[in-house]
C-alpha cells in the first residue's frame, strides 16, 4: 500500500517537473501554478507513504537505501518550498524536480523488494542517516542554484539575453543560495558521515573495510570540503564554485547508485 | 443608469490616423469639459468620456445606438476645428460591449501604445476619467469599466515584463546591473569621464539606491563639478586603479583614444575584491575598457553596441510578454462582463429593498400606534418579526435576480420584478 502511495507521489512529481520546465520555457503562468499544486499534492502523498510504510513494517523506514533516498527526496521538496517562498529564488523547482526524478525513478522496485530480517537500526545509525539526509537535501538545492547561476552567467557573458536572463534571479542571489546551502549542508554531512564511520567500526569491525557507498561518500565529502574551503579561504565565487558544486553533486549521484548497484555493507 | 445602454468605444490612434489629423482633435482640458457637457446634454449618450493624448483620440460611452452616438461625438469634436465627419469616419475604429472593454483595458495597460508598455498612458486615462467624473458625464458603467481597467493595468505591470524591460540604453545599464547584483542599494559606482548618457545612467543607478558615487576626470575641476552635481566624491584620475577595487559598477565615457581600464588592472582589482563581481558600462567610442576584461571571471563589460543589443532584445521580449498580458486582460474582461451584468440588476434590487422597507416601517408604526402601552420587549419582537418576514420574502427574488444577471437574462427579470412589485417609476436609479 505504501509503495502504491509512493508511486502516486512520484507521478505527481514527474508531472510537476514537466509543468515547471514548460512554464519556464514557454512563459505560461498557469503551468507554474499547476507545477506547484502537483508538487504539494505529491509531497503530501509522499508523507503519507513514509508514515504508512513505518506502520506496515513496524519499524522506522530508514533502513534500506531505497527508503533513505525516498526520505531524501521528501526533504529536498520541503527545503525547496521553503527557499522558493522565503528566499524568492524562483523557479528553483524547475531545476530541482528533474534531480528528484533522477533519484526517484529507481525507487518503486526498491520499495517493493522484500528485505528479510532487516537489521534493527541502532540509535546512532538513525542519527547518521538523518544528518546525512539533511545535508544531501541541502546539496540538491545547492546543485539547482549552481545550475541556474551558470545559465544566467553565461547569458550575461555572451551578452545574449534569453529565458535565463529574463526569468531567473540575479547572479548575486544565486551565488548567495549556493553558499548558504553549502554552509548548512556541510556540518550535517560531516557529522553524519563521521557517525557512520564510527558505528561502522562497531558493526563491521573496521572503518577501512571496502564498502562502495562509504568510499564514494568520502570522495563526495572531499569535493564539497574543497568547495567550501575555496569559498572561505580562496574567495571563490560564482563560476568556479558553481562548477565544484556540480562536481560534488555528480559524486553524490555516483555514491547513491553505487549503494544501489554494488553490494556492500549498506545492503540494498 | 439606463438599462438600454451599450458600452462602446470609438477613436483613432497612431495606427489609424496621421499625426496631422490627431493633432486637430487634441483639445485642452477645459475644451473637453465643455464638449462632454454638450454631448451629454444632447441625449444620445448616457455616459461619456474623452481620452485625448498625442497618440490617440477616443470616446468611451454608453448609448442605446452606439453608431449614432459615435458620429455625434466625433462631429462635435471635428466641428471645433473645422473637420467634417466624412473626413473622420474612415479613420475611426469602433468596438462595443466586451470588445470595447478589452480595448479600454489594452489602452490602460499600454498594450496599444506606440512604445509597448510605456507608463504614461495609464495616468492619461486616469486624468480623462477624472475629467469626465468632474463634468458629471461618467456614470456607473464607465465607473466600473475604468476602475477595472486600472486594476487590470496594475496586474499587467506587476505580473508581466511588458512595462519593466529597459528600452533606453541608459536604463538597460541599470537593468543589467540588477541582473548581476541583488538590488543596487549600497552598490558603489565609479563614473569615469563625462557625458550626457553616462550621467543619465549614473542618475538611474542612484535612483535605485546605488551609493557612494565616485567621479574621476582628467580635469580635477571637472571631476569636482560633476561630483557635486551627483552628490558624489571626486577622485584623482591616477587613483583609478585603486578605486576599481572599492566599487561595484564602473561607467566610462572619456574621449581617450586608448583604453583607460586594462584587463591587468581589472584582474588585480578582482583579486582585491575577493571575487565579488565588477560591472563595466563602457559608453565611450573608442572603447575605454579593454574588451578582454569581459573574459575575466567575475567581470562583465558591456559597450555601447552590447547595450543597444540588450535594448533590442528587450523590445522583442516585451512583444512576447504582451501576449501573456493579452491573455490576462481577456480574463479580466470576462470578470468585468459579470460585474456589468450585476450592475444591471443592482437598481432593481435596491428599489425592491427600499419599497419593502418603507412598507414594513409604515405598518410597524401603525401597529405600534394601536398598542400604546406595549412594553419595550413587545416592540422589539414586533420589529424583529417584521424584519424577518421582509428578509424571507426578499430572499428568493434576490437570488433569482443575481443568478439571472450571471446567466445574461438580467433584463427580463428586472422588468418582471419591477412590474410585479410596482417598482416602475418609483424614482431614478441609484446615484453615484
Amino acid at each position: 500500500m505504501n509503495a502504491v502511495l509512493f508511486d502516486v507521489a512520484l507521478t505527481a512529481y514527474i508531472l510537476a517537473a514537466v509543468a515547471a520546465i514548460a512554464s519556464l520555457a514557454g512563459r505560461r503562468d498557469q503551468l507554474a501554478w499547476i507545477a506547484l499544486l502537483l508538487t504539494q499534492a505529491g509531497w503530501i502523498c509522499h508523507t503519507g507513504a513514509v508514515i504508512l510504510r513505518g506502520i506496515e513494517l513496524r519499524r522506522l523506514p530508514v533502513t534500506t537505501l531505497a527508503e533513505m533516498v525516498s526520505l531524501l527526496i521528501w526533504a529536498v521538496i520541503l527545503l525547496d518550498f521553503w527557499v522558493e517562498r522565503h528566499r524568492r529564488v524562483r523557479p528553483l523547482a524547475a531545476f530541482v524536480l528533474p534531480v528528484v526524478l533522477a533519484l526517484g525513478l529507481g525507487l518503486p522496485t526498491g520499495l517493493r523488494s522484500i528485505v528479510l530480517e532487516p537489521p534493527a537500526p541502532s540509535g546512532w545509525i538513525v542519527v547518521h542517516v538523518a544528518l546525512v539526509l539533511v545535508g544531501l537535501a541541502a546539496l540538491v538545492l545547492n546543485f539547482g542554484g549552481a545550475l541556474m547561476y551558470l545559465l544566467v552567467e553565461r547569458q550575461l557573458k555572451t551578452k545574449r539575453p534569453g529565458t535565463a536572463y529574463y526569468r531567473l534571479p540575479p547572479l548575486e542571489a544565486l551565488d548567495r543560495l549556493t553558499i548558504a546551502t553549502l554552509t548548512v549542508a556541510f556540518p550535517f554531512l560531516t557529522v553524519g558521515l563521521a557517525l557512520g564511520a564510527l558505528s561502522a567500526r562497531g558493526a563491521w569491525g573496521s572503518v577501512v573495510t571496502f564498502d562502495p557507498l562509504a568510499l564514494f561518500s568520502l570522495v563526495m565529502w572531499v569535493i564539497y570540503a574543497t568547495t567550501l574551503l575555496g569559498r572561505v579561504l580562496g574567495h571563490w565565487r560564482g563560476r568556479r564554485a558553481a562548477y565544484f558544486s556540480i562536481a560534488g553533486f555528480c559524486a553524490m549521484l555516483v555514491t547513491l547508485s553505487a549503494g544501489v548497484f554494488l553490494h556492500g555493507h549498506h545492503g540494498s | 443608469m439606463a438599462p438600454d445602454g451599450l458600452l462602446f468605444v470609438a477613436g483613432m490612434n497612431h495606427r489609424t490616423a496621421p499625426v496631422a489629423m490627431r493633432e486637430q482633435l487634441a483639445f485642452e482640458e477645459e475644451k473637453i469639459r465643455e464638449i462632454l457637457a454638450d454631448l451629454s446634454g444632447r441625449g444620445l449618450l448616457q455616459e461619456v468620456m474623452i481620452l485625448s493624448t498625442c497618440n490617440r483620440v477616443e470616446v468611451y460611452g454608453v448609448a442605446a445606438v452606439p453608431g449614432e452616438a459615435r458620429s455625434q461625438a466625433f462631429s462635435r469634436l471635428g466641428s471645433h476645428r473645422g473637420v467634417a465627419w466624412r473626413e473622420l469616419e474612415p479613420l475611426l475604429y469602433t468596438a462595443t460591449g466586451d470588445e470595447a472593454a478589452l480595448h479600454a483595458f489594452r489602452v490602460a495597460a499600454s498594450l496599444d501604445s506606440m512604445v509597448l508598455g510605456e507608463p504614461q498612458i495609464l495616468g492619461q486615462v486616469k486624468d480623462a476619467f477624472a475629467l469626465a467624473q468632474s463634468a458629471g458625464t461618467a456614470g456607473p458603467v464607465l465607473h466600473a469599466l475604468m476602475s477595472h481597467a486600472f486594476s487590470a493595468a496594475k496586474r499587467v505591470r506587476s505580473e508581466t515584463l511588458v512595462g519593466r524591460l529597459a528600452v533606453s540604453i541608459s536604463y538597460a545599464a541599470v537593468e543589467l546591473a540588477r541582473r548581476i547584483f541583488e538590488g543596487l542599494e549600497g552598490k558603489a559606482v565609479l563614473l569615469v569621464g563625462a557625458g550626457e548618457m553616462s550621467e543619465l545612467a549614473a542618475r538611474h543607478l542612484i535612483d535605485h539606491g546605488a551609493l557612494p558615487i565616485y567621479v574621476a576626470n582628467r580635469t580635477w575641476s571637472r571631476a569636482q563639478e560633476l561630483a557635486r552635481g551627483l552628490g558624489g566624491v571626486p577622485v584623482p584620475f591616477d587613483q583609478l586603479e585603486a578605486t576599481l577595487a572599492r566599487v561595484d559598477i564602473v561607467i566610462t565615457s572619456t574621449a581617450a583614444p586608448e583604453p583607460v581600464v586594462t584587463a591587468a588592472q581589472v584582474r588585480a582589482a578582482l583579486h582585491a575584491r575577493r571575487g565579488r563581481p565588477l560591472f563595466f558600462i563602457d559608453i565611450a567610442v573608442p572603447r575605454n575598457v579593454e574588451p578582454a576584461v569581459n573574459d575575466l571571471e567575475g567581470a562583465f563589460c558591456y559597450d555601447i553596441d552590447d547595450l543597444r543589443a540588450v535594448v533590442e532584445s528587450n523590445l522583442k521580449e516585451r512583444q512576447r510578454e504582451a501576449q501573456r498580458a493579452q491573455v490576462l486582460l481577456e480574463r479580466e474582461v470576462d470578470k468585468f462582463a459579470g460585474r456589468l451584468q450585476q450592475l444591471e440588476v443592482v437598481p432593481t434590487i435596491v428599489s425592491l429593498r427600499e419599497k419593502l422597507e418603507a412598507i414594513r416601517r409604515a405598518e410597524l408604526e401603525r401597529a405600534l400606534a394601536r398598542l400604546p402601552g406595549a412594553a419595550e420587549d413587545t416592540r422589539r419582537v414586533m420589529d424583529a418579526l417584521s424584519q424577518a418576514i421582509v428578509n424571507k420574502v426578499l430572499h428568493a427574488p434576490m437570488v433569482k435576480l443575481k443568478d439571472s444577471s450571471r446567466a445574461g437574462h438580467g433584463r427580463r427579470w428586472t422588468e418582471m420584478i419591477s412590474e410585479l412589485f410596482g417598482l416602475r417609476g418609483s424614482g431614478p436609479g441609484p446615484s453615484e
